[in-house]
């Protein structure tokens, strides 16, 4: 451990007896609470909503969206990159802090893995579901086809397909090697035949020996390297979508840093709002210390004053570049349009939220940080909403201005994929230790070891 | 044709009724499985009619999968329109306009293109019906023979009464003649519910005449509320004449220049160099101010407005100007524009009289109101009423409704169990003019034939056999009918030669040298004395035809329907036009429900404000809110007739807003009217056209190599396509000739509200200049077909790619619906199948799908082809003949249907095409020219001709 991390504030890992953590990340796993229960069913109807507006969406067709020409995407565009922005902030907690040296990850990182690779089982349901024939999907995959026909290189969407599937396959990786010794401990742990059989199974024979200690650590390092450089490539290849277009909103290379830092943005808004419950509810006061909230605070602050001005460089070069459709977009039909409100709490949700966060007592209060990190979680939905539907509505011919506006089964999927991600998050909540157990053991010896 | 196959039909009828049922060999299974599918096989696929129709000039022989043309004609409120029909193994799927034809010129307007659906419409008439129930044309004729009608109606008939939609057939009048002779005290009346009298009553002639123009010869034209670029029989003809005269590179004699004035505005009058919004009271003392300056031994107009300075351009160009007067106008307006013309030497030169082919016309007693008066006196015992709807196309005071019930024998033959059936007893389907034979005179007295291209599909009669029930003879069949009567009248010559004159006829639609000739009219000089001055009521109220359902005859039309009106783009409704400032008056939003009353009748109104309307006039269309069988008419709009008084298209009325009726969402597909740019239409006026380079202006400096301008591919041609949007008048026939020649589907009203209005080809319109001086740029919008095409790369499965011969092609079958093209398109114009909107469709219609062309699933993207089907048909047929296409071989259908010749397709690889020459004038520009699409559609500017006295003060 590097003095300069140990020094800025108390000893990373957990606080309290090793016991105490052990049983702490452990009893979830033993027991279940009935509030589990309630949310489960809870979110359960949320899956069932998914299911009817999925089967509504393939069965009777796309136009039980609100989709329309010019707005050929909305909804379903709009959350499936609100969801891959999720989907960013574990890799880079788990990835970019680990190469980072930053030890006070350990605490939050398998949630926040588990939480990336649920949102993105949800974002992938999007353009799924958002295609005009969903059933000929694979036509987008390069596969010696018998007609000879391959996808088009040329399209964004044919590298969206490649950089997120490559991202989930690495995520997933990346999750599990780090959770082997855990369900080592939980094997070890546990009482009962199927589930001591279970962890066993998925523990792969891990019995803690040094070469296993080291091979590991050396696996996670590449595969932390290989990720850190997806996190970034993932989300730009996300934006090309929009910015290899020649659309207005759309097009401007400022998309790919622009969207990975959004993303960014979001994603650790969601480790925050997810973070903050599970500790109350769970008594993990112990894990998630004040100080790693603080630490959460000050990210989500500094990516928020980047994120402001990413804004104002959009609106610059539009007014500078001196483009009548650009100008028009971004001086006229983003802040006066029929969207105007949705920009302005947009706006207002994303950059003066944040502002809070100068204040240190207000970094450590969860009382604060819900409600930030909530309303940073709408902005971002909103910018995306922006940007897709506001630019769309306006193009280049008066003649074709539209407005948007969803109908049931648009809402469904917004509220369904919720439900999903919920249930999913407590069936992780329930079987999986939520923490890196071992990594924090090990911190908290080696600290020790140190004084 | 027919003996082989009636021979094959009998000889497998003998096989089938032989069967013995306890028989059940295989062999004998086989055989009976055999003869049943072959005679199946004999019906299926063909409807051909049974009489021998005769292809469009020659054609080759029939071969499977080519069409074939022929020449027919389509009646609209009596006059003819020269048609050409394609037919696939006889289904006729689209119609062209006849070359040939006085009317047409070679185009078709939008009434002419939706025909074709309208002959599969699923809810025609099927069936003949009394009092609801089934019945059989055999039982009718029983009802309606002479011996059984005689006692009833008396030996002289007065109290039979045959009440026809409007005609010119010569056919039709010998029916009527023998009629008259059987029965010489029967009434018969003419019926066209837009019609009026106030032609007739402003001229003083013998026999009814009827205006024509040559707008060729006119160097200053002012239109009184006429609309006659878009309506009225002559429409297409006078389209192109004024079209000629509108090009500034090649206009013979220069460009003509059109002052308009109108309430409401109109294709004509927003293509007009100026327009004046005028309400309907304030246009006789205007034209009296004009005839008062060009007037015999006026002084000179002085004045710097409007009036002064037309007077002073119609007096400058005495004898060559024309002023033309709307059909619906008073007879004091009628009679003023005749002064007008008079005065400045028109007559004889840029207008003639003809007389009107019209059955019946200037004759008094053969008008809808003596049948009126005759049915409220209770003279009548029977009533034979022939097409057209007039239980419900009729002014609200005559309740015809209640009129036609109270008559012991009523009988309607329709197309529709419109509201008019509804009202009879007798009800019987009419044959659609695609499944008849006979004839019809265009406005010039051209005598035009119709040749079915189908057998009935509901076993309708014409109205000449419809007739023949009357006269005793129900067997008589319209072919047999008009060859006699041609032979009888000598109509194509001698009765040796009449074979030959006959194939002649049929071939080119028309008889030649049938036109009238001219006659001279005067005025009646009494009308143009003051009538007093005229009420100072608070709101005029405009009475208008619809340009898309016309009287409400064409409201079961689903293509009519969605087509956006060519001023509002409003569709599958009708509405209250207003001014914005009547609007403000009255604290009037769009979609608030009006109140008008006129009359002591009222009638409710969803309000639509727009631009360029005269003040305190509110403008209404006839057409909707039928109330007949037909399921797409039902509930769509208001029906305004009850309102009508019907003896005036305008008059005073009130309006107040009615508050409690939540705001109606009107159907426009186009929301926006500001041109925030020139980039997309333009427009200049001739001076500015003048000063202007000869040469294209040369293109922004760019750090990129310029892009090579055609792919070097194998393809000797390379399509494009030209747009001149100074000749598009706006008027929407190429939109409709493109959903019929492509197969667009239609997807009601909840859609387009939606924005999912399928249209491959819209006409985009701007407004430019102040709203009370509306001035229109109107831009037909199809897919650009760019060179450097944004859609195409940004595909994620190469669904819609680049042909050799410059074609951006949409591959249908391998679409998967990610949309991204449409969202990358700046022009907007690619459609999604949001739906599946092809699926159940009726039978009859879908008879109509062009084969040539995929009918596309749900998922889909699609768009304009540039009609590909044509261009690869005749390029086969030019392989086959081993030669090379020929230079505007291949037609695009909104080209072929324009009848200002706007649209013009063709190979860049070919010098002399016109496509060629037009894209390098100096009007020639590409739209959004800045995202360098390279599109292979240019646009010529609009250019217009003001006058300099009034263009200063703009």
């Amino acid at each position: 451990m590097s003095a300069a991390a140990s020094s800025a504030g108390p000893p990373p890992g957990a606080a309290g007896r090793d016991e105490d953590v052990l049983e702490t990340i452990l009893a979830p796993l033993r027991q279940t609470a009935s509030w589990w229960w309630i949310l489960l069913v809870a979110c359960g109807a949320g899956l069932v909503l998914m299911a009817v507006a999925s089967a509504e969406t393939v069965g009777v067709g796309i136009g039980t969206w609100g989709n329309n020409i010019p707005v050929a995407w909305a909804f379903g565009i709009v959350n499936f990159v609100w969801w891959i922005g999720i989907g960013h902030a574990g890799t880079f907690i788990s990835a970019f802090l680990l190469l980072l040296n930053q030890p006070w990850r350990s605490a939050i990182a398998r949630m926040a893995e588990a939480m990336t690779l649920i949102a993105l089982v949800n974002a992938a349901a999007f353009p799924v579901l958002h295609m005009g024939r969903p059933w000929f999907l694979y036509w987008l995959l390069p596969y010696p086809a018998t007609m000879g026909v391959w996808p088009n290189f040329k399209s964004a969407l044919t590298w969206d397909i490649a950089a997120i599937a490559t991202y989930f396959v690495v995520s997933a990786i990346f999750f599990f090697l780090g959770l082997v010794p855990d369900l080592a401990t939980a094997r070890d742990a546990l009482r009962g035949r199927g589930r001591r059989r279970a962890y066993g199974v998925l523990a792969l024979g891990w019995i803690g020996s040094g070469r296993q200690w080291r091979r590991r650590r050396a696996a996670l390092g590449l595969l932390a390297a290989l990720a850190a450089a997806l996190v970034v490539s993932v989300h730009s290849i996300v934006s090309l979508d929009f910015s290899t277009a020649q659309l207005s909103g759309w097009h401007s290379t400022m998309f790919p840093p622009y969207f990975v830092l959004g993303a960014l943005y979001s994603g650790l808004a969601m480790v925050l709002a997810l973070a903050i419950p599970v500790r109350a509810a769970y008594g993990l006061e112990q894990v998630i210390t004040p100080h790693h909230l603080d630490r959460l605070a000050k990210l989500l602050l500094s990516l928020g004053l980047v994120l402001a001005y990413c804004y104002v460089v959009e609106l610059f070069t539009a007014w500078y570049g001196g483009g009548a459709n650009d100008r028009a977009t971004h001086l006229v039909h983003w802040p006066r349009g029929p969207y105007a409100r949705l920009y302005w709490t947009m706006l207002a949700l994303n950059l003066a939220t944040p502002q809070l966060l100068w204040s240190a007592r207000a970094r450590r209060d969860p009382r604060v940080l819900l409600p930030a990190a909530v309303s940073v979680l709408v902005g971002m939905w909103l910018e995306r909403f922006v940007i897709v539907v506001a630019s769309l509505s306006r193009g280049a011919l008066p003649s074709s201005w539209r407005d948007y506006a969803p109908t049931w089964v648009d809402l469904s999927l917004l509220a369904g994929s919720f439900g999903v991600f919920g249930l999913l998050f407590l069936l992780f909540l329930r079987f999986v230790p939520m923490a890196a157990l071992s990594e924090l053991r090990r911190q908290r010896f080696e600290a020790e070891a140190s004084t | 044709m027919s003996a082989p196959r009636d021979e094959m039909r009998r000889r497998l009828g003998a096989v089938l009724e032989s069967a013995d049922p306890e028989a059940r060999g295989r062999r004998r299974f086989l055989e009976l499985l055999g003869a049943s599918l072959a005679l199946a096989g004999l019906d299926g696929c063909s409807r051909m009619p049974p009489r021998e129709i005769l292809p469009y000039v020659d054609q080759p022989e029939s071969t499977p999968g080519v069409p074939r043309y022929y020449a027919t004609s389509m009646v609209l409120d009596g006059y003819a329109t020269g048609l050409l029909v394609e037919s696939h193994e006889g289904r006729p799927t689209k119609v062209e306009g006849n070359p040939d034809h006085p009317a047409s010129l070679g185009a078709a307007g939008v009434l002419e293109q939706a025909s074709v659906l309208q002959l599969y419409d699923p809810h025609r008439a099927w069936q003949v019906r009394r009092d609801g129930a089934a019945a059989s044309w055999g039982e009718l004729a029983a009802e309606l023979s002479p011996a059984a009608l005689r006692p009833r109606v008396g030996a002289r008939g007065a109290r039979l009464r045959v009440l026809l939609e409007a005609t010119s057939s010569p056919l039709e009048a010998e029916q009527l003649e023998r009629l008259a002779a059987l029965y010489p005290e029967a009434g018969i009346h003419f019926y066209a519910p837009l019609a009026t009298t106030a032609f007739a009553e402003a001229v003083a002639t013998a026999k009814a005449v009827v205006p024509q123009y040559d707008l060729r010869e006119a160097d200053v034209i002012l239109a009184v509320d006429a609309d006659f670029l878009a309506s009225g029989p002559f429409h297409l003809r006078y389209a192109r004449e004024f079209a000629q005269r509108r090009r500034p590179e090649s206009a013979p004699g220069g460009m003509s220049r059109l002052y308009a004035l109108e309430p409401c505005p109109t294709p004509t009058g927003t293509s007009a160099d100026h327009r004046l919004a005028m309400p309907p009271s304030a246009v006789a003392p205007a034209l009296e101010r004009l005839l008062a300056a060009v007037g015999p031994g006026a002084a000179p107009p002085a004045g710097p407005d409007w009036l002064a300075a037309l007077a002073r351009d119609l007096r400058a160009h005495a004898g060559r100007s024309l002023v033309v007067a709307g059909p619906r106008l008073p007879a004091r307006e009628q009679a003023l524009v005749l002064s007008l013309n008079e005065a400045l030497g028109n007559v004889g030169r840029t207008v003639w009289f003809t007389p009107s082919p019209l059955l019946g016309a200037g004759d008094g007693r053969g008008t809808l109101a003596a049948l009126v008066a005759a049915l409220r006196a209770g003279e009548v015992d029977t009533l034979v009423c022939l097409g057209g709807n007039p239980s419900y196309a009729s002014a609200g005071a005559l309740d015809l409704s209640a009129l036609f019930r109270r008559v012991r024998l009523s009988v309607y033959v329709g197309l529709h169990e419109n509201e008019t059936a509804r009202d009879c007893r007798w009800t019987g389907p009419a044959a659609h003019f695609l499944e008849s034979w006979g004839d019809a005179r265009a406005l010039d007295g051209t005598l035009s034939v119709l040749q079915p291209l189908m057998e009935p599909l509901h076993g309708g009669r014409t109205r000449a056999e419809a007739l023949s029930l009357l006269l005793g003879d129900p067997l008589a069949r319209s072919y047999d009918l008009l060859r006699a009567s041609w032979r009888r009248r000598g109509t194509v010559g001698a009765a040796g030669d009449f074979e030959d004159g006959w194939r002649a006829a049929l071939g080119r639609g028309l008889v030649d040298g049938t036109a009238f000739a001219r006659q001279a009219a005067s005025l009646r000089r009494e009308l143009r004395a003051p009538t007093g001055a005229p009420s100072a009521s608070p709101i005029e109220i405009v009475f208008r035809p619809d340009a898309r359902v016309h009287d409400g005859g064409f409201a079961d039309n689903a293509w009519l329907q969605e087509l956006p009106d060519p001023i509002t783009t409003l569709t599958w409704d009708n509405a209250a036009h207003l001014s914005a400032a009547t609007a403000g008056r009255l604290g009037l939003g769009e979609g608030d429900t009006l109140e008008l009353r006129a009359g002591g009748r009222s009638a409710r109104l969803p309000a639509l404000v727009l631009a360029g309307h005269a003040d305190d006039t509110v403008t209404v269309h006839f057409g909707y809110g039928r109330e007949g069988a037909e399921a797409v008419a039902r509930g769509v709009g208001v029906n305004v007739y009850p309102l009508w008084p019907g003896d005036a298209f305008a008059v005073t009325g009130t309006l107040a807003r009615v508050p409690e009726v939540p705001r109606r969402r009107l159907a426009l597909t186009q929301e926006h009217w500001g041109l925030e740019s020139s980039a997309a239409a333009r427009s200049l006026t001739l001076d500015e056209y003048r000063r202007a380079p000869e040469t294209p202006p040369r293109r922004a400096l760019s750090l990129y190599e310029p892009e090579r301008r055609l792919p070097d591919g194998p393809s000797p041609h390379q399509w494009a396509m030209t747009i001149d949007l100074g000749a598009c008048i706006g008027c929407a026939a190429c939109v409709v000739a493109c959903q019929a020649e492509n197969n667009v589907p239609v997807v009601g009203r909840e859609e387009v509200l939606r924005g999912r209005e399928m249209h491959w080809l819209r006409v985009d319109r701007y407004a430019v200049g102040p709203p009370e001086r509306l001035e229109v740029v109107r831009q037909p919008m199809l897919c650009q077909h760019c060179e450097r095409a944004p859609c195409e790369y940004v595909c994620p499965v190469e669904a819609t790619v680049h042909s050799n011969d410059g074609l951006n092609e949409m591959v249908y079958n391998r679409c998967v619906g990610t949309r991204f093209c449409s969202n990358n398109c700046p022009y907007k114009v690619r459609r999604f199948n949001w739906y599946d909107y092809n699926a159940r469709r009726p039978p009859t219609e879908q008879l109509g799908k062009n084969p040539d062309v995929t009918v596309r699933e749900r998922g889909v993207m699609e768009k304009c082809t540039f009609c590909v089907q044509r261009i690869r048909e005749a390029e086969i047929a030019a392989a086959l003949e081993g030669r090379t296409l020929r230079t505007g071989e291949v037609r695009t259908a909104c080209q072929q249907a324009c009848p200002t010749e706007a649209i013009v397709f063709g190979s860049l690889t070919e010098p002399e095409a016109e496509v060629v020459r037009r894209r390098r004038t100096s009007r020639a520009y590409a739209a959004l020219e800045h995202f360098g699409t390279e599109p292979r559609v240019r646009y010529l500017a609009r250019v217009r001709n003001p006058n300099p006295e009034l263009a200063e003060r703009t």
